[in-house]
């Protein structure tokens, strides 16, 4: 397990909900570095070294990325969509994260290729044990993807 | 008859386009204006130019044979009446033809005067008739299309307000669920009793409000929900609506009698719906009682299958019956039993969809039975309101 800081890119246009996520993340013994992106433009900036973060290296990607769907200029599915057809993005593990309980959304956040597709409780004790499965599980017990491309190169 | 009749009378054998002439003249005291052509391409330039009220016309031309006269006179001279102009022995491709809309057939040899002005003013009128009811025809399809297209920009629109009622009258609620829980936990021991009270309040506030919204988009589905009938066994509906209950904290015994059910033409999920609904009401208004007993049967009342749910539960007073399937509408306090009042409009919301109709039975502290019944083997597709 690595030590240091775990970069987690947070897309999320809501700032009170970007708050409750790091809240809710920080239960977990890890040391994070937050990263905030407000909407889906600036999110596909931020993975792809473009505009504002050219000087960003892609090969620094963020763990884990917690994209909102509904953000605005681009929203999240189409933000997935494009990190999928990138192979320089396209392992990144994404959760999306909904507050729509409506069925055709699940189908919907899969189909771009989403890893996980949560839910947002209003029951914030709940959305905490949520986000600490989630983060436990994606940080911890899961092997990340290696990064750089390489592996894309064989395929 | 009106003076001035223009006829185009279509005949290329002279002595033929003379007797009709004549005929014609006779009826209408001379008031008639008859064009004559003795070929396909004349009377379509003629048609073109414009001003006929009739035409008589013979099938065999020049330039043009049988039924392929009548389609090139019928396309350019699109709904004008069309009276044939036939042979001894062509009355089988004449009847054909009326079938495809000429107004009337005469046939060479027979011409009468009287008959054939009979035949005019009918073909004139029924030609009449019949454009107007195309007319109409074309005006209401093209209503039809455009209310369709405003009811699916409605629809769409909806659906919009739907996605953007659970998403956005969430989020705050999050917010001040979570950030009330963070404001207690950093309190800690400090924050008095009363006041760890009105945090509780916040909380269930929040919880209540979020499970309205759930069942109100869950209603706003359900009525925009095209109805998928197919042959279904309602036992299983049974099971499957039993199975997705929320356990009960607190255990206690409840007895259930599950009597056969048929199997109808439904659709599934929805009915499903219905079920889990009225289940878990009889659960909950049993609450109560130390010995609950839910029954789930169907019975034959006059010929038709009644579904029912009956409990022994608390009931109510029947003078409250009507205002049982009323969104939001509640027969109980709050503090005695939880609910949105939302329940009970969407099982009737389902039951109306298939045809059917629902209502109930009891009294207070008598328990309570929800009847009702599926369209009677009347199948009701793709019904939307």
């Amino acid at each position: 397990m690595s030590v240091g800081l775990v970069d987690v890119l947070i897309a999320e246009d809501n700032t009170a909900d970007a708050e409750l996520v790091q809240v809710a993340l920080e239960q977990n013994d890890r040391s994070f570095r937050f990263h905030l992106v407000r909407d889906g433009e600036e999110a596909l900036d931020f993975l792809l070294s473009r505009g504002w973060y050219s000087e960003r290296r892609y090969q620094d990607a963020p763990r884990l990325i917690l994209l909102d769907i509904r953000l605005p200029k681009i929203n999240g599915l189409e933000v997935l969509r494009v990190l999928r057809h990138d192979p320089r993005t396209r392992l990144l593990p994404v959760v999306l994260l909904t507050s729509s309980t409506l069925e055709e959304g699940v189908a919907l956040g899969y189909h771009p290729g989403a890893n996980s597709y949560i839910q947002k409780p209003t029951d914030f004790q709940l959305f905490r044990q949520i986000v600490h499965h989630l983060a436990r599980y994606w940080l911890e017990f899961n092997e990340p993807p290696p990064l750089g491309g390489r592996v894309m190169d064989s395929w | 008859m009106n003076p001035s009749i223009r006829v185009l009378l279509v005949e290329d054998n002279p002595g033929d386009a003379r007797l009709i002439r004549v005929a014609l003249h006779e009826w209408t005291g001379g008031s008639c204006v008859v064009d004559v052509a003795d070929h396909l391409a004349g009377a379509l330039l003629r048609l073109e130019a414009g001003g006929i009220d009739i035409l008589l016309l013979d099938l065999g031309l020049p330039d043009s044979q049988g039924p392929d006269t009548f389609a090139a006179v019928q396309r350019k001279g699109a709904g004008l009446p069309i009276i044939l102009v036939t042979g001894t022995g062509d009355e089988e491709i004449a009847l054909e033809l009326i079938r495809r809309g000429a107004q009337d057939y005469i046939v060479k040899g027979k011409i009468d005067a009287q008959l054939l002005g009979r035949s005019m003013r009918y073909a004139i009128e029924r030609a009449n008739i019949m454009n107007e009811n195309r007319r109409l025809n074309e005006t209401l399809e093209r209503r039809v299309i455009d209310r369709t297209r405003q009811l699916e920009a409605a629809n769409r629109e909806l659906e919009t307000f739907t996605y953007s009622v659970s998403h956005d009258l969430r989020a705050p609620l999050r917010h001040i669920d979570g950030f009330a829980r963070l404001v207690r936990e950093r309190a800690g021991d400090t924050l008095d009793p009363t006041s760890r009270h009105y945090m509780d309040s916040i909380h269930e506030g929040t919880q209540q409000m979020g499970q309205l919204i759930d069942d109100l988009l869950h209603l706003a589905q359900v009525g925009r929900q095209v109805v998928r009938m197919g042959r279904t066994k309602l036992d299983t509906i049974v099971q499957e609506a039993l199975a997705g209950l929320d356990q009960e904290p607190e255990k206690r015994e409840i007895r259930w009698t599950l009597g056969p059910m048929p199997e109808i033409e439904c659709d599934a999920g929805l009915m499903r719906i219905v079920f889990m609904n009225l289940l878990s009401n009889a659960v909950k208004y049993t609450r109560p009682r130390r010995q609950a007993h839910i029954e789930v049967a169907a019975e034959l009342i006059r010929g038709r299958t009644v579904l029912y749910v009956r409990d022994n539960g608390v009931g109510f007073k029947m003078k409250y019956a009507d205002k049982l399937f009323g969104a939001f509408q509640r027969l109980h306090r709050a503090d005695e039993f939880e609910g949105t009042g939302i329940g009970l409009a969407t099982v009737q919301r389902i039951v109306h969809k298939h045809g059917g109709e629902i209502w109930a039975e009891s009294d207070t502290d008598q328990g309570a039975t929800f009847y009702f019944t599926i369209g009677e083997g009347r199948e009701r597709p793709d019904v939307t309101t």
